[in-house]
């Protein structure tokens, strides 16, 4: 593995045009994880074809809203490769109304899901994507979903009808 | 030929959870494929961000029922990746027999409901009452027959004592020859070969481009599993192979499953032979610092991901986690394609989809 891994340095080092940062962890049974910081978003695109060169897959992609210090409009990007076990993480960063990210669809099929559930969950477009419907949240729920403020009580459902209070109060004697 | 689009779901007679297909025929053929996804789609992702890491155990046990061990596992192995907490070998054994507890049962349901499905009910019966051997395993083991509730932060939180590892090993010797007279079945009978054999194919090639993983991905011909590509807990030190076929097809996925619950039994009779001394779990509450980290593990549908990041507080930063249904959904447009309308819940099940880990 580490063969590979050093292999995937060369061949970044020789495609990313822009800065970046790559930093590898080895646990104790050997399995490595690989964390690279792309600053320029373009970037991307060359890393998946490096590890599509190297017969690497691409696992999924993780889109979240960066904290400064409260959830802010700025988004970063993971995108999850393996590569024969070992696990690449590409991050990018979305900055203000740069929201707008390629697709790897041309490159890895199995972009296309993982794209379409950021873009609905994300203030986030995709360029290039070859079907950019919804995946899962239906057209008539609002766009940017997961990064507007939802009150816990609603999400688990805990604002409930006057049903049960009106039950309270009744088994209280109160009504 | 007259041109149809066929409704089919969300609520399916081969699945007990919902998704809607168009399927596009010309006759009996099948030319066309949409997906429509969201039946069940409950936000798990925004309600872990703001529950604890304590109570994303439960959250994550009640994801999937079939996996509902491999979450939580796999959870809490992002968890000490990013506190760097070491689990006791006694706890990474039992986290081992419990996930292959899980998928004994798991890969059992699914090649019995492909017997329900092409009208072989006798053989479903007999696959699902084996099948039992293993539920009244989880119940006597763990109190339940489908959420384990085996694992927590840096270990387990069940123990096996001398009579219960003497019950587990008389169990597992009991299973093992149904399971071997259902592969032969499997393996032998002329009606499951002609409905099976060549239906929902997809080439190597294309189960590599759709990024495919588990037995799907092993029954056409692609050798991976996390638990020989990337080891955790102790499978380095457990003997097994990988499990492949070539065909590609629905039979192929079948027999990979039932090649897999041998092996899994097998793993479960080695874990009990080895299982050493000692603590079951850390003594201490866990500290989570800020980090990130990324956990994987076999499930029985195949790699699961998890991808998780802390700031410091006893929140997840963010937590996402990728079932191996979900790529696996994408390439049923491939093996779909050419193929007869009244095999499309054959196709379906063959990739042992679930729904409710899909969408989360």
């Amino acid at each position: 593995m580490i063969d590979k891994v050093n292999l995937l340095k060369e061949m970044l080092a020789c495609s990313l045009q822009g800065i970046y940062s790559l930093d590898v962890h080895v646990n104790d049974q050997g399995v490595h994880s690989i964390w690279c910081k792309l600053e320029d978003a373009c970037d991307i695109q060359a890393t998946a074809s490096t590890v599509k060169k190297l017969g690497g897959r691409l696992s999924t992609i993780t889109a979240y809203q960066l904290k400064s210090p409260q959830p802010s409009v700025n988004h970063e990007i993971a995108y999850h490769f393996d590569i024969y076990g070992a696990t690449l993480t590409a991050t990018v960063q979305l900055i203000g109304d740069d929201n707008k990210i390629m697709s790897l669809t041309p490159i890895f099929r199995n972009a296309d899901w993982n794209e379409r559930e950021f873009m609905e969950l994300y203030d986030i477009k995709v360029v290039g994507h070859p079907n950019p419907r919804r995946l899962f949240i239906d057209e008539s729920i609002d766009s940017a979903v997961l990064q507007r403020y939802i009150p816990y009580s609603a999400m688990v459902n805990a604002a409930s009808t006057k049903t049960l209070w009106e039950n309270i109060m009744r088994n209280r004697g109160e009504d | 030929m007259t041109s149809f689009k066929v409704p089919v779901g969300p609520l399916h007679v081969a699945l007990e959870e919902p998704m809607y297909f168009k399927v596009e025929v010309e006759g009996e053929t099948i030319t066309g494929l949409e997906i429509t996804a969201g039946h069940v789609h409950r936000g798990l992702e925004y309600l872990a961000m703001k529950r604890n890491f304590f109570q994303n155990i439960t959250l994550t046990e009640r994801l999937c029922s079939l996996c509902s061990n491999s979450h939580p596992t796999t959870y809490c192995m992002a968890l000490e990746e990013i506190a760097g907490i070491k689990v006791p070998e006694r706890g990474q054994y039992l986290r081992v027999i419990a996930d292959e507890v899980k998928r004994v049962a798991s890969n059992l349901f699914n090649v019995g409901i492909m017997a329900h499905i092409i009208g072989f009910d006798s053989l479903f019966m007999h696959v699902l009452e084996t099948r039992e051997i293993i539920q009244d395993v989880k119940e006597t083991v763990y109190g339940n027959r489908m959420d384990l509730g085996a694992n927590c932060i840096g270990g387990v939180k069940y123990n096996l004592d001398a009579a219960k590892v003497k019950y587990l090993l008389a169990q597992i010797a009991r299973i093992k020859t149904p399971i071997e007279e259902i592969k032969s079945i499997y393996n032998t009978d002329k009606f499951i070969g002609m409905r099976t054999k060549g239906v929902g194919v997809i080439s190597k090639t294309s189960a590599l481009d759709f990024g495919l993983v588990g037995p799907v991905a092993r029954a056409s011909g692609i050798v991976n599993d996390v638990r020989k590509d990337a080891p955790y807990a102790v499978y380095d030190k457990l003997d097994f192979e990988i499990q492949s076929r070539q065909g590609g097809d629905v039979w192929s996925r079948a027999m990979v499953r039932l090649d897999e619950v041998l092996v899994a039994l097998s793993l479960i009779e080695q874990c009990l032979h080895a299982l050493p001394e000692g603590q079951v779990c850390m003594t201490s509450l866990p500290i989570i610092p800020a980090g990130q980290a990324i956990a994987k593990t076999e499930a029985p549908r195949g790699e699961l991901l998890y991808y998780l990041k802390t700031d410091g507080s006893d929140k997840p930063e963010r937590l996402k986690w990728r079932v191996p249904s979900y790529p696996n959904w994408d390439a049923l447009h491939i093996m779909m394609q050419g193929g007869k309308i009244s095999d499309v819940p054959l196709i379906v099940n063959s990739i042992d989809p679930c729904i409710s880990c899909t969408e989360r």
